[in-house]
């Protein structure tokens, strides 16, 4: 009887101890270890004969030219996915906003390329973009528009890609906007109907700040979700054509086994950029609270 | 069946001090109501019977035995909460089973028991029921026969009635009284409604913040408070206070021993006033009445006066209460009582 | 405040063209991968397009199949799932009752800990956790696949919320009833937390079924590779333009899912809306 204070005060820790376990495992010890690997020279068959080259990796990283190509490669991949995603979502949210059946069907139907594989969405919409025989040219050709090259022109590469993803994420976050919509009290459009307000006045002035929180988050795990972008690269132009595709995580991957420590390296940029994304985040996520 | 004591016992939230050196025991087999207003200690006082919320020092004692390291599940108490706490995934037979089943009471025999209690608060037909598709009324049944059905030797209840409507709660006010005298348990019952406490209570401990103001029976309470707070949270409407005038002591009576006259009686205390309210209840009515510096309510029987109306208020000398500056209730036999009589005489003629 | 007579007739009937051509945007390409993956190659080249194939090529589905070790895929895939799946509840059904409803030293820097975790990617630290299971000497197993998703971080603040809706006095009650802790969470907790833990459930099951980049870099053998990396590869074994056979492995990918979708698509979507709105 007399331990049975010492099991209750332990028992917290004793339940978390897997979870906590998975995650310093898994997670906080493999970052430190990457941050470790980036300042050595790895030797992937012979781990002793690595060695520590302080920060030659990170001075190498800023001097190339494939690594500044494969960042504004991401940048502008990030750019133009979250811009045409938010612009189009809110759209299509506003849209579809009041309950109907063939609202809620026309969502499901937008929602569901979210469900399925990169690798499915990737292999389709390259059947469809196949300049010979797809689909698009096709359709283009049929309305009398000059075709293109889709995914085999570097000119074209890249906002093809960007295509393929804001087709595959709008749905997502048309339902998080419209949830978000859904969750005015209509009592307020009540009160601007009976002030007389016009239509855009009242998107203007009452909706949009009400779900600027909301889209101040989906505009940060967009930004942070682009730039770790990677399948659709791998699977559609492997980088290519011309290196045309490749961003930072595809830059990683390539690297990934003969230079295990110039990888890391990289890899460590790219958790310094996801971190500082996700700094605003919180800060972002600070106000949103104060603002409601 | 069993008493519970209180010894010296201390408990704080946070460094935060709810309640402090508290002594109290409570009889074996008597229907104790703990009263007082919302955060004066009554719930943290239950809580720590029930070892929901050990006492932070002092010792809780249960039929003599000391409790303060024994789990919840293993003092024999069972409680009942304010919004019932029933298992929603179970049904109802499930529910009442469950403390069995944790006990390792043998099939047949919780069977058995399940049917006999369930048959005393009338849910035999719901046994297999899920309790969503009860009535509020229903539930409060599941709770007290999940509670019933352990033969617990104390009885706890925390604000049970509360999520009932007026009706129901009058109708289940009855039926604990009942239930208490067929199963002579050591009930332990904590409300904020001093008429649930004076209709129910063999024995009302009345608190405020976390002290014990008074223990008493409730015509006790009720006739004899030991201070002003008791006069004050005991009775509808409180009892009426004022300023004497001397050494910060304050008289009072009850409002329905207040006699209201058009012509100036032969009271010991006598004041007029003018009528600023009335509120016809059916049987009795109360009157405010503003004299030129109390304001009284005054119940009476008969509905004879109207608003605006000038009156005269008057009270019997064995009517009136003293209260000193600290508090506390002067005693008739008190040396200083007479004095204090005499000083009152001397306000009736403003 | 809003008045049918608003919309006029045409208004209302445009609108609706225009709903019915946005969701085909979205559902149409599927259908096409249908339809080719039931083709013939001529018809795959045909101009224009073939719509719907003179005779269902189901053979296609049979040739797709053979190009690789198709079963040990799918086999590999459902095992990874459910595996990770269960492993997820074991993991964090206690963790979120202890982070829900007990107090502790710590708490709070703990919890902040998981939730940091949730932030770091996977595209971030696999280069460290591949080196480690490969020192563990596991590479060549499920397990890479499996164990560094033990603690679902989205899980456990999900079902942490959750818990902590349900009130105190029912798990009181419990314990007065001397319920153990462990028949709290068995017999109270979980039965009363069910639509959470689906929600949870198929979270990790559209994503661990849909996974490529991480079976990408765990795996240096077919033997223990999922689905969707023996689809991706259909394209180099198959040839560039045999694009009747890569879609008919393409369904063979995402049929499971409509399938789940189709049963439990209320509980995907609201397990999306979740897991983003936090």
């Amino acid at each position: 009887m007399n331990n049975k204070p010492v099991w209750e005060a332990v028992r917290p820790y004793v339940m978390i101890l897997p979870a906590m376990g998975g995650i310093i495992l898994f997670v906080i010890y493999p970052v430190i270890y990457l941050v470790k690997l980036s300042f050595y020279k790895y030797n992937l068959m012979n781990a002793s004969k690595s060695k520590f080259i302080g920060l030659d990796n990170f001075k190498q990283i800023f001097s190339r030219e494939d690594f500044f190509s494969a960042l504004l490669n991401t940048v502008l991949y990030t750019v133009g996915v979250v811009v045409l995603t938010m612009i189009l979502s809110l759209l299509i949210a506003v849209w579809l906003n009041r309950k109907s059946r063939f609202n809620a069907i026309v969502q499901a139907g937008i929602f569901t390329p979210h469900i399925i594989s990169i690798v499915s969405i990737a292999l389709v919409w390259m059947w469809l973009m196949e300049p010979s025989h797809g689909l698009l040219n096709f359709l283009l050709k049929a309305i009398g528009l000059p075709t293109s090259q889709w995914l085999q022109s570097s000119s074209t590469a890249m906002i093809s890609v960007i295509i393929v993803s804001v087709w595959q994420s709008i749905g997502y976050y048309t339902l998080i906007i419209v949830a978000a919509l859904q969750s005015i009290p209509p009592t307020i459009y009540e009160a601007a109907a009976l002030d007389n307000a016009s239509k855009f006045k009242v998107f203007y002035k009452i909706t949009l700040p009400l779900i600027s929180p909301q889209l101040f988050f989906i505009l940060i795990i967009m930004t942070i979700g682009s730039f770790k972008v990677f399948d659709t690269v791998k699977i559609m132009t492997g980088g290519g054509p011309n290196n045309a595709t490749t961003t930072l995580v595809y830059y990683i991957y390539e690297f990934r086994t003969n230079s295990i420590g110039y990888a890391s390296a990289t890899g460590v940029v790219l958790m310094a950029i996801i971190a500082l994304l996700t700094f605003v985040y919180f800060r972002l996520l600070a106000s949103k609270v104060h603002y409601q | 069946m069993a008493s519970i004591e209180f010894v010296h016992v201390t408990k704080s939230f946070d460094k935060h001090v709810v309640i402090k050196d508290l002594n109290l025991k409570i009889e074996d087999g008597k229907f104790t109501v703990l009263v007082g207003p919302s955060g004066c200690g009554k719930t943290t006082l239950m809580r720590m019977i029930a070892g929901l919320d050990p006492q932070t020092s002092g010792s809780v004692l249960i039929g003599g035995k000391d409790v303060s390291r024994v789990a919840p599940g293993q003092r024999g108490v069972a409680m009942v909460f304010q919004n019932y706490a029933i298992y929603p995934t179970m049904s109802v037979r499930e529910n009442i089973e469950f403390g069995l089943k944790n006990n390792k009471v043998p099939k047949e025999e919780r069977t058995r028991l399940v049917e006999s209690i369930s048959a005393t608060v009338g849910l035999q037909d719901y046994l297999d029921r899920k309790p969503a598709t009860l009535s509020g009324g229903q539930r409060q049944r599941v709770a007290l026969a999940r509670a019933m059905v352990k033969k617990p030797s104390v009885f706890l209840m925390d604000e049970p009635l509360s999520n009932l409507d007026a009706k129901l709660r009058v109708q289940m006010r009855v039926e604990l009284i009942e239930m208490h005298k067929k199963l002579g348990t050591t009930f332990v019952y904590v409300t904020h409604d001093q008429v649930e406490a004076m209709s129910m209570a063999d024995t009302i401990v009345l608190m405020n913040q976390g002290q014990i103001q008074q223990e008493a029976p409730p015509e006790t309470i009720y006739h004899l408070p030991s201070n002003l707070f008791a006069a004050q949270f005991i009775g509808v409407p409180p009892m009426n206070v004022g300023d004497l005038g001397e050494d910060g002591v304050k008289f009072g009576f009850r409002p329905e021993n207040a006699v209201l006259s058009a012509e100036p009686g032969d009271n010991h205390f006598s004041v007029r006033g003018i009528i600023v309210t009335r509120e016809m209840l059916g049987s009795e009515t109360i009157y405010q009445v503003r004299s030129a510096r109390h304001s009284f309510m005054v119940k009476c029987t008969e509905d004879l006066f109207t608003v605006d109306q000038e009156v005269c208020l008057g009270v019997k000398p064995d009517k009136m209460f003293f209260f000193g500056a600290d508090g506390k209730r002067i005693e008739r036999d008190d040396a200083r009582f007479d004095g204090y009589m005499k000083a009152l005489r001397g306000l009736s003629h403003e | 405040m809003r008045y049918i007579s608003e919309l006029r007739p045409v208004e209302r009937t445009l609108g609706f063209v225009l709903k019915a051509v946005v969701l085909a945007v979205f559902v149409f390409p599927f259908l096409w991968m249908v339809s080719t993956s039931l083709q013939t190659f001529q018809e795959t080249l045909a101009f224009p397009p073939t719509w719907i194939p003179a005779a269902p090529q189901w053979i296609n589905f049979a040739e797709a199949m053979s190009a690789g070790p198709f079963l040990t895929y799918a086999r590999n895939s459902v095992t990874v799932t459910l595996s990770v799946i269960a492993l997820q509840l074991i993991v964090m059904i206690p963790a979120a009752y202890a982070f829900a409803k007990y107090k502790f030293a710590g708490k709070k820097a703990l919890f902040a800990m998981v939730l940091l975790a949730f932030m770091i990617p996977g595209q971030v630290t696999f280069i460290p956790v591949y080196l480690m299971l490969a020192d563990w000497g596991i590479i060549d197993t499920l397990l890479p696949q499996i164990i560094p998703f033990m603690s679902s971080a989205f899980g456990i603040f999900l079902l942490r919320q959750y818990f902590m809706q349900i009130p105190q006095e029912i798990i009181e009650s419990a314990r007065l009833d001397n319920a153990s802790e462990f028949a709290i969470i068995r017999k109270i907790m979980i039965p009363m937390s069910m639509p959470a833990l689906a929600t949870i459930a198929l979270f990790s099951f559209v994503s661990h079924w849909n996974d490529y980049f991480w079976p990408l870099v765990m795996t240096d053998s077919a033997g223990v590779r999922p689905l969707t990396m023996g689809i991706a590869v259909l394209r180099e074994t198959e040839g560039i333009s045999n694009w009747h056979i890569i879609m008919a492995g393409n369904v063979v990918l995402v049929v499971p899912i409509l399938l789940v979708y189709a049963i439990a698509s209320k509980h995907i979507v609201k397990a999306f809306v979740y897991s983003g709105i936090k």
